[in-house]
């Protein structure tokens, strides 16, 4: 099971780079600086899901008490941390080279902050609680009630700032418009990026049960 | 009736395991004893009875009839007193003890008071104006006896009730451990105290965990 | 026998109430961070006129920064004496929970009706809607309250204290955060704003205090 996943992986993840530098064509207007969205977009997708994931598994843990959902919650938020990272600092590289600055209060960017600083802020307190019962108590506390902050960013954050990024793929008349070869590349990569994030939490969270 | 069953309960503190594979049975009505050197795990044993704190695995239950109890119910049902707990310093003694019985649901007239705190030795003039953090410690352990007395709770945690407390206050306890038992209360007394051990119905030793 | 949730709050904040005025030394010191902090930033303008955007976004971090100053206390001052474990014995839940808030609301407005005029006056900030400043602040505090309170309920037992409860507050506190600023940059005449911005306030403050109330008994009652 574990090797079919790891194979997948390699295999899609060799495929996905070499569609990214030698198919896809340079965009209209930003030139060969696409290539970055292929890593930024599934980085930024797997944040969001590990997010979702690490409050799931917090529930559960309330819920019935199994200290393995609360080892899963962790994991998931240490994958969602570097993940976020990842995307943050790969978006504002981008944004420096084609808006030309690393930072613009785009609705965005503000979300996958405020993200950042949730798991920043999730990290922390599980690093100074001693007691892992009520470590994973608090911890699973912590990250439901800072989900409470997601349908706020959804909603009031695009109020408040401007936006540069472009329309979503999929927008809201159901059209397309991106080359078709680009968006399969895509998709590929953002299923690339999540079965990497489910193999590592695999591991890790299987590592973290034993302690 | 109530009951408290542990099932194969482990718990370590920092790689130390203290009780190791523990199954007991304590029972309304009678009086329990927890005895064993000190660091032999009385006090953790008090708190995982009362669901203060998780076993590391196996089950603690508290049981009436067959219903199990928890969360508010459970608490609600239990009075706890250890050497670690403490009322408010900058209340009054009586400040502290109608808020705390208050919190129960209980508010006690000018009699009922007097009779409670002649029966556990503090004099009722002493509670009206004297902040708790002036009492002595042996007239704090008194107070928290009192309050446990009032609150009519049916589950008794008692960690060294005897501490701090002079022959006249030990004879105190005592008595109302006995009387408390005749109440059908269910009461565990974590003691090194020979007499206190003298009076129990059955003891968990757990000196050989 | 059980009490009804009501009168358990009413008992706890009418504690909260009696212990906070006999411990004077936590007012002052409170109230003297405050002050100090708004000196502070009036040394720092040094008389310059700013914009309304500038004013609101400083009012929001003198009333956040002095809000930290006294709600990391709501249970660690408990924990330091050790009275909290008296009130996880015979307290409910609730009656805790929801005390605690109301009396870190009184709070929070003491220190906000002190230094809000001082903020005006120092400052010289034209205040053109006074009605709507006093709403948001009160919606504000609100949210601070409710989430502050079961935030410190959190870190009771921490190893770390210093700072971790900033850290934790800041993210939830944003969504309550951003709109007051917008609000308030408008009360000083900044300009023209939603009115949704203010519903928004209130009814996060509300998801708050439901979710707050849910999740503290996970943590009182933990078993």
């Amino acid at each position: 099971m574990k090797f079919v996943l790891g194979a997948c992986i390699v295999i899609l993840t060799v495929m996905v780079a070499g569609a990214v530098f030698f198919v896809v064509p340079p965009a209209e207007g930003l030139g060969n600086l696409v290539r970055i969205a292929f890593l930024h977009i599934p980085a930024a997708w797997v944040s969001v899901i590990a997010f979702f994931m690490s409050a799931w598994w917090a529930a559960a843990y309330l819920r019935r008490g199994n200290i393995r959902d609360d080892a899963r919650s962790f994991s998931s938020a240490r994958l969602g941390f570097v993940f976020t990272l990842l995307a943050t600092v790969s978006g504002a590289v981008f944004s420096k080279l084609t808006w030309g600055a690393y930072w613009n209060w785009d609705p965005r960017q503000t979300t996958i902050l405020v993200l950042l600083l949730i798991y920043g802020a999730y990290l922390t307190l599980r690093a100074a609680m001693e007691e892992y019962n009520r470590r994973a108590r608090v911890s699973a506390v912590y990250s439901l009630f800072s989900f409470l902050t997601v349908p706020f960013l959804v909603f009031i954050v695009p109020r408040l700032f401007f936006s540069l990024h472009p329309t979503p793929v999929l927008n809201g008349s159901g059209s397309v418009d991106m080359d078709p070869v680009m968006l399969v590349t895509l998709f590929a990569a953002a299923a690339d990026a999540t079965l990497i994030y489910i193999w590592l939490l695999l591991k890790s969270s299987r590592k973290e049960e034993k302690i | 009736m109530k009951m408290i069953v542990f099932e194969e309960v482990d718990k370590s503190f920092g790689g130390r395991k203290v009780l190791r594979n523990l199954s007991a049975v304590c029972c309304g009505g009678q009086i329990t004893s927890v005895v064993g050197p000190n660091g032999c795990g009385k006090s953790t044993f008090l708190k995982l009875a009362g669901h203060f704190m998780l076993p590391d695995s196996g089950r603690v239950t508290i049981k009436e009839e067959d219903m199990v109890l928890q969360g508010e119910e459970l608490r609600m049902s239990l009075a706890y007193m250890s050497p670690e707990l403490r009322f408010y310093p900058r209340l009054t003694a009586l400040e502290n003890l109608s808020f705390f019985l208050g919190l129960r649901g209980i508010a006690l007239d000018g009699r009922q008071y007097e009779e409670v705190l002649e029966r556990v030795g503090i004099l009722p003039e002493a509670v009206k104006r004297t902040r708790v953090g002036e009492f002595s410690t042996g007239m704090r352990q008194r107070l928290l006896f009192c309050v446990m007395l009032a609150s009519k709770a049916d589950i008794w945690l008692l960690d060294e009730p005897g501490a701090n407390l002079d022959d006249e206050g030990r004879a105190m306890v005592l008595r109302e451990i006995k009387r408390g038992a005749s109440e059908q209360k269910l009461i565990l007394l974590a003691t090194n105290d020979s007499r206190e051990r003298g009076a129990a119905d059955e003891a968990i030793d757990l000196s050989g965990n | 026998m059980k009490p009804s949730t009501f009168q358990g709050i009413k008992l706890v904040l009418r504690k909260e109430l009696m212990t906070g005025l006999r411990f004077r030394a936590a007012w002052a010191a409170m109230l003297m961070f405050s002050f100090t902090s708004l000196v502070c930033i009036s040394f720092a303008l040094g008389g310059t006129s700013a914009e309304p955007k500038l004013f609101a976004a400083l009012l929001w971090i003198l009333l956040f920064f002095s809000s930290l100053a006294g709600s990391d206390r709501v249970f660690s001052d408990e924990e330091a004496e050790g009275t909290l474990m008296a009130l996880r014995v015979y307290a409910p839940s609730q009656a805790v929970l929801f005390g605690k808030m109301l009396y870190e609301f009184f709070v929070l407005t003491v220190i906000t009706v002190l230094l809000l005029p001082l903020f005006i006056v120092f400052l010289g900030v034209e205040t053109k809607e006074i009605l709507l400043l006093l709403c948001t602040v009160g919606a504000g505090l609100w949210g601070i309250s409710a989430a502050g309170t079961l935030l410190s309920a959190l870190i009771v037992g921490a190893g770390v204290r210093s700072g971790l409860f900033s850290v934790l507050m800041l993210p939830v506190i944003l969504p309550v955060f951003l709109p007051a600023i917008r609000l308030t940059e408008a009360a000083f005449g900044g300009t023209v704003v939603s009115l949704s911005f203010f519903g928004g306030i209130v009814l996060y403050d509300m998801i708050l205090s439901v979710a707050a109330s849910i999740l503290f008994d996970y943590l009182w009652y933990a078993e």
